[in-house]
């Protein structure tokens, strides 16, 4: 804070980063100008493959050993970086720039306290003695809010939740009391409400001693509500670099807007069928789902007596935290689990009790979209395979009948037909998210599951799967079960909402109702944790403001 | 020249290609290449040193070793090949059941394949020779019974962690029977690492075959075979005749290395490292990263 505003941290001066072996494929990185000044916050956004976690390993001299740079600058408060000796970059890194990564179960090693993994990064820039320095981890820990710090400090990263880990992570980069931080993706992964806690207390943590961050992200809703100015990354360039609110309200570039656009909610399609509220297709009531705990004759009840129904060509909503047992129920709904007591009707049949044999037929009724696009489809079948599995399991088609309907299920999923020839890996996430719904969409269904159908990808990539979702949804009149943690989805995608948390049930209702006037406390912490980017008018710095305004 | 893979071009495989080439080409044409009957006696030229009749000299029956050791790439690789490929076929099945059922059945087999794999290999040999006599198919039924649980072990680990991915849980709500999920969906994606093992599993029956041999729990005299020869030139050796037991030896040597060479080539092929990084091309340029610094 005692430093001249005007000499900023960190300069990048026209950077561009190449492969070592000449290619014709464009620069990873090409003609980046930034300033990182004191004190302040800046958002890096953009999708999948942009740069920005090349960029943050530039800043820290630590591009991949095939990459280098082939042009530009990097100052750091006016030195340039390339004229540093080995030892002196060895400080740099860590001393003056830290760098918090994404998952941090992974970023720790599993076999050193964790007290022992903060002593040693900071004895490796600062000399100080072992005891101080642990004191030092210790109340560092606590800082970051780890309860009890004393003890934790002697615990091994297994021993600590995600959200836990993270703040560790986030410890080890403050301890020696950097200048600048580099977040990348910090909370990805992470729950919402663990992600606005870890959130504020970095801002909070960094505004304290003075640190400036740079906040790397693909989540517009991060970047509003923490960050002072934004830059917009795509393939390997910066679109635009502004002042957030500004950016918010008019954004410059096309880009952005999209970007913008697509992060925004849209309003729900009401399909409602014509006071149709005869018979519900499916109906749940007290389902319950036991799984042995970790102590012998210990029981977790992962889902404890849920009860709802889901009438014809409607869709509900489950949403709550991981741990939660939303996706419990989506795997007890096509028997992948057997349920422990309760009853699943329908279309008026019983199916807990179905032999797998009869439930058989009722699989091309109800279908699942699984969650993990990459992991869920077999990495060596070709997509024609992989779409009409359902349909070789059910029907007697000939393979060019079958075909026929794989390339008109492509087609609904607005993928190209040649793409019934490739593999999943030579597609992109949002493309094998499609793959796998047209998979749970070919037998035509009456009821599908979509288990997170918007996480872990990129803000265009997931408006474009919720439009689809939404085209779906009228077009085939389907009804849904819509398994998420993504609240702005679900403003879009479901006309009910039930809010889970621990087994249970806590509030259900429509959409619009526990949207606008959440009854539950959890409810109420849910929809706080939500980062929106809508309504925000004024720099807001961190979520605390806006937990004051919904809660009112 | 630039399609064919860079693993294809290494020192490695080159040489791991010429000597199966060679060995392909000593077993078509054994007839044409051997100057003499493998198994005829001569015995005015009993232990003959090496030279222009007789390149690399003759045994204590007057027997060709040269012709023998062409000869007898016929029975090594034939006993190798065909009782690595009777443990595949055995073992891939098995090892896809007692992966994908978790039973007490399953531990049985899994018990059973302990107790084969702690056996030592030479007393089961010696034990089936006793039983059965001294054939070449016994040699081949207990290299066979010794690879299975090999295979079997390989692709049960696979399908264990494979049976929990959502990808099997997809294909079971897409109505898929047990039957199909194991064959249609697990086993391709299981059979990587049995593959590199066949290759190293058939220079390792090289070397048993041949040690079998050795110990008389083999083949029989006069049956070309390469152990069976070595050991015939041990009581030999200290009378300073070499060439009897040398050049099958030698032959067996590089037979395992051509094995030993390709099962490695097969790996590079096959490297999952591969896939993974034209996995992380279609989707994101850089992983997530390293840590705190």
């Amino acid at each position: 804070m005692q430093e001249v505003p005007s000499v900023p941290l960190l300069r990048i001066d026209s950077l561009r980063v190449e492969s070592i072996t000449p290619t014709s494929a464009p620069p990873f990185l090409q003609g980046i100008n930034l300033r990182l000044m004191p004190n302040e916050i800046l958002g890096v956004v953009g999708e999948t493959g942009a740069g920005k976690s090349l960029l943050a390993r530039a800043i820290l001299d630590l591009l991949p050993e095939d990459l280098r740079v082939t042009e530009g600058e990097i100052f750091s408060r006016e030195r340039p970086l390339s004229r540093l000796s080995p030892a002196e970059r060895r400080a740099f890194r860590g001393g003056e720039v830290a760098l918090i990564g994404t998952n941090a179960k992974e970023l720790l090693d599993p076999v050193v306290t964790v007290g022992s993994q903060l002593v040693r990064v900071l004895r490796s820039h600062h000399r100080v003695s072992r005891r101080e320095a642990w004191a030092r981890a210790v109340s560092l820990l606590a800082e970051v809010g780890i309860v009890n710090a004393k003890e934790r400090a002697h615990a091994y990263p297994h021993e600590l939740s995600g959200g836990m880990a993270q703040r560790v992570v986030i410890a080890m980069s403050l301890i020696s009391e950097p200048k600048v931080v580099l977040a990348d993706d910090a909370t990805l992964g992470l729950d919402a409400t663990v992600s606005v806690q870890v959130l504020d207390m970095l801002v909070e943590r960094t505004r304290k001693m003075g640190v400036s961050v740079i906040l790397i992200t693909h989540d517009l809703g991060i970047v509003a509500h923490y960050c002072n100015r934004v830059a917009v990354m795509r393939s390997g360039r910066i679109e635009e670099i502004r002042d957030t609110v500004d950016f918010l309200a008019r954004p410059d570039h096309r880009y952005s807007q999209d970007l913008l656009e697509a992060a925004k909610a849209r309003p729900i399609p009401w399909v409602r069928s014509i006071g149709k509220a005869d018979t519900p297709l499916l109906e749940v009531s007290n389902l319950v789902k036991i799984f042995p705990g970790k102590r012998p004759g210990e029981e977790v009840r992962a889902v404890d007596g849920v009860s709802f129904l889901i009438p014809p060509s409607e869709t509900l909503a489950l949403v709550g935290e991981s741990g939660s047992g939303k996706t419990t129920i989506g795997q007890c709904l096509v028997r992948l689990l057997q349920s422990d007591s309760g009853r699943v009707l329908f279309d008026g049949q019983e199916i807990t009790t179905l032999s797998e044999a009869r439930f058989r037929p009722l699989r091309r009724r109800i279908q699942m979209v699984f969650q993990e696009p990459y992991v869920a489809l077999n990495p060596r079948w070709r997509v024609r395979h992989l779409v009409d599995e359902p349909l070789r399991m059910l029907d007697k088609l000939t393979s060019a009948e079958r075909l026929k309907r794989v390339h008109g299920m492509l087609e609904l999923v607005r993928l190209p037909a040649r793409y019934a020839e490739l593999y999943p890996y030579e597609l992109t996430a949002g493309e094998q998210k499609r793959v796998g719904m047209a998979r749970a969409l070919i037998s035509r269904p009456d009821f599908v599951i979509f288990d997170e159908p918007t996480t872990a990808l990129d803000i265009r990539v997931r408006a474009q799967i919720i439009d689809l979702v939404r085209q779906l949804q009228s077009d085939m009149q389907l009804s849904a079960l819509f398994i998420t943690h993504d609240l702005n989805s679900v403003r879009s995608l479901a006309h009910n909402v039930a809010v889970m948390n621990r087994g249970r049930i806590v509030e259900m209702g429509s959409m619009e109702e526990v949207f606008a006037r959440p009854k539950d406390p959890y409810t109420q912490k849910l929809l706080a944790a939500e980062l929106g980017i809508e309504g925000i008018h004024g720099p807001q710095g961190s979520a605390a403001a806006k937990k004051k305004g919904t809660v009112d | 020249m630039s399609r064919i893979p860079h693993s294809l071009r290494s020192p490695a495989a080159v040489i791991g290609f010429a000597l199966l080439f060679l060995q392909i080409l000593l077993i078509l044409f054994a007839p044409l290449l051997s100057p003499y009957s493998p198994v005829e006696a001569d015995a005015l030229a009993s232990l003959q040193p090496p030279s222009a009749a007789h390149w690399f000299g003759t045994d204590i029956t007057g027997m060709d070793v040269f012709s023998r050791v062409i000869y007898a790439t016929r029975i090594n690789l034939l006993i190798s090949v065909v009782s690595v490929a009777v443990a595949f076929l055995i073992g891939v099945p098995l090892g896809l059941f007692i992966g994908y059922y978790k039973g007490i059945v399953s531990s049985l087999v899994m018990r059973l394949f302990d107790f084969i794999q702690a056996f030592p290999i030479f007393v089961l040999g010696m034990a089936l020779v006793a039983v059965m006599g001294q054939e070449i198919w016994n040699v081949a039924i207990v290299l066979a019974i010794l690879f299975t649980p090999v295979f079997a072990r390989l692709i049960r680990a696979e399908v264990l962690s494979l049976r929990e991915r959502p990808f099997v849980a997809a294909a079971r709500c897409s109505g898929a029977s047990d039957l199909h999920i194991m064959f249609g969906h697990l086993l391709l994606n299981a059979l990587l690492p049995a593959m590199v093992q066949v290759s190293i599993s058939i220079g390792m029956a090289i070397l048993l075959t041949a040690g079998l041999s050795f110990i008389g729990a083999g083949v029989r005299m006069p049956v070309p075979e390469w152990g069976l020869m070595v050991s015939s030139g041990a009581q030999q050796m200290i009378l300073g005749v070499w060439w009897v037991s040398l050049f099958p030896g030698l032959a067996i040597v590089f037979s395992v290395l051509c094995f030993a060479l390709l099962g490695d080539v097969i790996r590079d092929l096959l490297d999952p490292t591969k896939t993974r990084r034209a996995v992380s091309t279609s989707t994101d340029i850089i992983p997530g990263i390293g840590g705190p610094l």
